[in-house]
């Protein structure tokens, strides 16, 4: 056996390896929060930090436990001024429905994973119009949700693709 | 040794799968219990949230500049396509505007004679600040921007925020260097208005559309698709006067109301400075006569206790 101590510098690199997907989640909240004004009198981004959470739970869940995953739906919450504990518990349910159903998943190629990722934001999109409407009391307009769903979902190949660069280049293998 | 991690592994698998779902309950149970804390006592959060927004304003800041930058240069692109019809269109508007100009420069002056005759008091005025939009919310459930001027630039709870075409909505929280503003679209908000032209009051409602509703309109109300929507000033919180939107038919057959600003393209924004005349009496003919008496009460109950 061969297992010697590692050294302060490789020690420190894998600390900053294992913050990497918790830090990528808290920038994409940040990003969704930037005013992009993509189309006049559309107001909805599209949700960054939904598409890291089910890319680091689909990847490296190791690296993303459920507290991880709690405070990046909390920070959202609390930046985006919206109710407390909604982002929190929707990252939650994508974090579950992917850890559960990571083997049939792993292995697969992008358009699985794509197809993956929109049944995902389909579920929680309707999840989050019911939870929504109860906490306001009244019966919300579908609209901008599809919206923000329907975003989320075209842009997720240049995001997808932009955390596997992070994930290869980064990341050393688990 | 691959035999003894596997071992490792083996033994420990248990435990790890109970600690996952053990922290996955705990973590789902905290999220219902702050949802469900913040909708019966939504202040709580009030400071946490001022206090991330700090945090995360120079972030924003960072991002949205470059992003400015390039959506500046995209409309600039668009300009300059439509360069020859929109010189056509502005030398027209020019024309146009002058003959209003001389109208308004004589009705300013006749306006000032008659409030000279009649002794008006002029409404206070109004000072601003401007301030950069660095974040909005992104949401589909929550229409808020994050705007950078805080408290100590003068911005204050309360203050009406409008761009260059109207209303946008209202500053709520207030940090050092930044704000967060709630939009009239929000499904919180909601703005005492008048029908510019038949003076009707009315509230717009937000509930996260694109066009808030336009309640509590007097079930007499004339009211015609196309007149402008201005802020009432009731209630004491905005300046009244701020043009807001115009009358339009939702597709629910309810009136709502197209707001002059789009929300989608503000970048810079005016937080008016406007201090309601709070000692002033009050404009509802009902409330009037209790205010009045109110002093006179409080006058008595004084000389009751000099007297003894």
């Amino acid at each position: 056996m061969f297992v010697s101590e590692p050294s302060r510098g490789v020690r420190f690199r894998r600390l900053l390896e294992m913050a990497l997907p918790f830090v990528v989640a808290l920038l994409c909240v940040v990003l969704t929060m930037v005013p992009f004004g993509f189309w006049p009198g559309v107001v909805v981004a599209p949700s960054f930090a939904l598409m890291a959470v089910y890319y680091w739970s689909l990847y490296r869940p190791d690296l993303m436990p459920p507290i991880a995953i709690f405070l990046v739906g909390l920070y959202q919450d609390l930046l985006s001024g919206g109710p407390l504990g909604l982002w929190a518990l929707i990252y939650l349910m994508v974090y579950g429905i992917i850890v559960s159903q990571r083997l049939f998943f792993i292995g697969k190629a992008f358009f699985a994973i794509w197809f993956g990722l929109g049944v995902v934001v389909a579920l929680t999109s309707m999840i989050m119009w019911g939870i929504c409407s109860l906490y306001y009391g009244t019966v919300l307009s579908p609209l901008p949700i599809i919206g923000q769903a329907i975003l989320t979902f075209a842009i997720y190949p240049v995001f997808g693709r932009a955390f596997g660069f992070v994930q290869r280049r980064l990341l050393s293998a688990s | 040794m691959v035999d003894r991690l596997d071992q490792v592994e083996r033994i420990t698998l248990p435990f790890r799968v109970f600690s996952y779902r053990l922290s996955m309950i705990l973590m789902i149970g905290l999220s219902c219990a702050l949802l469900l804390l913040g909708r019966a006592e939504a202040y709580v959060f009030d400071e946490a949230r001022n206090k991330v927004q700090e945090a995360t304003a120079p972030l924003l800041e960072f991002f949205a500049e470059p992003w400015g930058a390039v959506r500046e240069w995209f409309t600039a692109f668009d300009d300059v396509l439509a360069i020859y019809e929109e010189n056509e269109r502005l030398r027209q508007e020019n024309a146009r505007l002058l003959e209003w100009r001389d109208a308004a420069l004589r009705m300013e002056q006749e306006a000032a004679r008659y409030e000279a005759l009649l002794n008006v008091q002029a409404g206070p005025g109004i000072g601003y600040l401007t301030g950069r939009v660095i974040g909005d919310s992104g949401g589909p459930f929550a229409h808020a921007f994050i705007v950078n001027a805080g408290a100590v630039d003068g911005a204050a709870k309360g203050q009406a925020v409008v761009d260059t075409d109207g209303l946008i909505g209202r500053v709520v929280s207030v940090g050092r260097h930044a704000s967060r503003v709630l939009l009239i679209s929000d499904i919180n908000s909601r703005v005492p208005v008048l029908i510019e032209s038949s003076r009707y009051r009315a509230v717009i409602e937000g509930d996260n559309t694109r066009l808030p509703k336009l309640s509590y309109l007097p079930e007499n109300a004339a009211v015609q698709v196309g007149d402008r929507i201005v802020t009432s000033g009731h209630g004491g919180l905005l300046p009244p006067g701020l043009p807001v939107g115009l009358v339009v038919m939702g597709g629910d057959g309810s009136l709502r109301v197209e707001p002059f600003a789009d929300e989608a393209r503000v970048d810079y924004v005016r937080l008016l400075e406007f201090e309601f005349p709070s000692d002033a009496e009050p404009e509802d003919s009902e409330a009037a006569p209790e205010a009045a008496e109110d002093p006179a009460q409080l006058g008595m109950a004084n000389t009751d206790e000099a007297a003894q």
